[in-house]
């Protein structure tokens, strides 16, 4: 399968802190990848990486075979790398339809209103609210909205950092459905999260990490049966 | 639904268009009271003034608004627009005579455009990706001031630092009863007005306006949603330009008078609008910068031109003590307001 995304060697530096340490991994086109790993492990820090939100220290980013690592975080959403960062970070100053038309912002082309039109038939919650302010929304809705936003950029690879977290039990299903479904439209998904059952479930391959390194790769399925190991390095999930 | 929750939900054009019919409404009412036409005079002059201190308190507004950022360097493109207006003037340029001084003013807005973005490249953008945190707020206001020096002191080397008079003032009144309007005046007015209209609309309605408040809120989600900051704060730069601009051409059209510290005073008083309006509201820059006009004038016309000015303050610090959000309060200091 042709790789979309790439990351080699990949580091990344805070001052003193060096948060990760020579990461490689791979996204084939239209695979849902997890990243799992306890808190502080440098998951955080290597999606910010490949969304160009932070400058890598060393390292390599290709996607769609160029390459992108010089890349501002603006260029790369144009290309189709989008991050639906973590806590949401919905814009409570801008209403429901103001934060989808942002996510359509790098778009120069005539199908923005249709697509919102699409985003508010599959999100009726979202329909209704289109002209309160952003802040009205409860938990749920407001990952629908980043995950929608996200949407209005036309990502060819969305990457979700941890996108259940505040979550209850119920909306964790529905996200993680809404992600598979996603995925069968043919979008490339990597996956950052706690709840490692969850992802693993959704994912066809998983990378655990460990304070900044890939300690170790494999089928979800492998991984998920691993329970040993994988209790070793993700806690108690 | 208390009366203040009630006019903050309607449209700021009807509330605006409202306070315009009374405001006339009780200009006329205090001229036809008998000894009330002085008075009314100094109402229509307070609002002139207002007009200026309104430009200038949004240029303020916007900067904090977008940027968190006490842009000192704002009375200095006011300045720039009167004392370069006065220098082609003056240096005769080709204009004919009798058009010459009026033509002048065009490029001394565009100057104060240029000088503002000349701040930006060089004060903020620059110092902004070097230092991050605790001393993001603190370098470009320092740095700022030192523009606002050096500029006063370039003028100062290049047109002397005496106070100079447009020879030919701009006059053209329009007797209504017993008051006297100035029609340039009134026009420069309702023209800064118009702009201050006009970027409301841009803030609210238009991609830009959208880009500039998601960066007021969040510069790193504005960033991942695909806005190039360092391409949209220009355009904060260029617009508080603008509107110094504008405030500087109507300071030359009401007054005659320049000089290279003309921007002090109207700095500090639209500085004194802004908060007494509520910081980082666009609507509270308007009302708190013709409220601080009319002040003046009444100040001076009730305890002359000296004691105006221990009036105007006492007030405003009574103003702001009492109710330190402003008039339109509500926003909080700092990021997530316009």
């Amino acid at each position: 399968m042709p790789m979309l995304l790439e990351i080699e060697g990949l580091e990344v530096r805070y001052g003193r802190t060096h948060a990760v340490r020579g990461v490689s991994l791979g996204v084939a086109t239209a695979e849902v990848v997890t990243v799992l790993g306890a808190n502080g492990a440098g998951k955080s820090s290597l999606l910010k990486a490949i969304a160009g939100a932070v400058t890598p220290a060393g390292g390599r980013i290709i996607f769609d075979g160029a390459d992108v690592t010089a890349l501002s975080a603006p260029e790369r959403v144009k290309r189709g790398l989008v991050l639906v960062p973590e806590g949401r970070q919905i814009l409570v100053s801008l209403t429901v339809h103001e934060n989808l038309l942002m996510g359509a912002y790098g778009r120069r082309d005539g199908d923005v209103a249709r697509d919102i039109e699409g985003i508010y038939a599959r999100f009726s919650n979202l329909a209704a609210r289109r002209d309160m302010l952003a802040s009205v929304l409860s938990g749920g809705e407001q990952q629908m909205l980043a995950i929608s936003r996200a949407l209005l950029a036309r990502p060819r690879l969305m990457m979700l950092d941890e996108p259940s977290l505040g979550l209850s039990p119920l909306l964790v299903g529905r996200l993680f459905e809404l992600v598979r479904e996603l995925n069968r439209d043919g979008l490339a998904i990597l996956l950052v999260e706690q709840n490692t059952r969850m992802a693993l479930r959704t994912a066809s391959r998983g990378y655990v990490m460990e304070l900044g390194r890939i300690v170790l790769d494999g089928p979800a399925d492998r991984l998920a049966d691993n329970e040993a190991l994988a209790a070793a390095y993700l806690g108690s999930h | 639904m208390s009366a203040a929750a009630g006019v903050r939900g309607a449209h700021p054009l009807v509330v605006s268009a409202g306070v315009a019919v009374g405001c006339v409404a009780a200009i006329a009412g205090l001229a036809a009271l008998p000894g009330g036409a002085t008075l009314a005079q100094q109402v229509v002059s307070g609002l002139m003034l207002g007009g200026i201190y309104v430009a200038v308190a949004v240029a303020f507004t916007l900067t904090i608004g977008v940027l968190n950022f006490l842009n000192f360097t704002i009375p200095t493109m006011f300045m720039l627009t009167g004392m370069v207006a006065w220098g082609l003037a003056r240096h005769g340029l080709p204009f004919t005579e009798a058009w010459h001084w009026a033509l002048a003013l065009p490029p001394g807005i565009v100057v104060a455009i240029l000088a503002s973005l000349v701040v930006e490249r060089f004060t903020f953008r620059y110092l902004k990706t070097r230092h991050g945190d605790a001393t993001e707020h603190a370098i470009p206001l320092v740095s700022s001031l030192g523009f606002l020096l050096i500029f006063e002191h370039l003028v100062l080397i290049v047109l002397g630092s005496d106070a100079q008079s447009f020879p030919v003032r701009f006059r053209l009144d329009w007797q209504v009863g017993p008051l006297v309007v100035g029609l340039p005046q009134l026009a420069s007015l309702l023209l800064s007005l118009a702009i201050v209209f006009w970027l409301s609309w841009l803030l609210a309605r238009t991609r830009t306006g959208r880009a500039l408040r998601s960066i007021a809120e969040s510069p790193d989600t504005a960033t991942l949603l695909g806005v190039e900051v360092t391409r949209i704060v220009p355009v904060v730069f260029l617009l508080s330009g603008l509107l110094c601009g504008v405030a500087g051409a109507l300071f030359v059209v009401n007054y005659s008078d320049v000089s290279p510290f003309m921007g002090d005073h109207v700095g500090t008083k639209a500085i004194a609008a802004m908060v007494l309006g509520g910081l980082g509201s666009i609507w509270g820059a308007i009302a708190g910068g013709l409220l601080v006009g009319l002040l003046e004038t009444l100040g001076i016309h009730f305890f002359g031109g000296d004691a105006a000015q221990v009036v105007v303050w006492t007030v405003l610090l009574l103003a702001i003590v009492l109710r330190p959000q402003g008039l339109f309060g509500g926003s909080r200091i700092g990021k997530g307001k316009l």
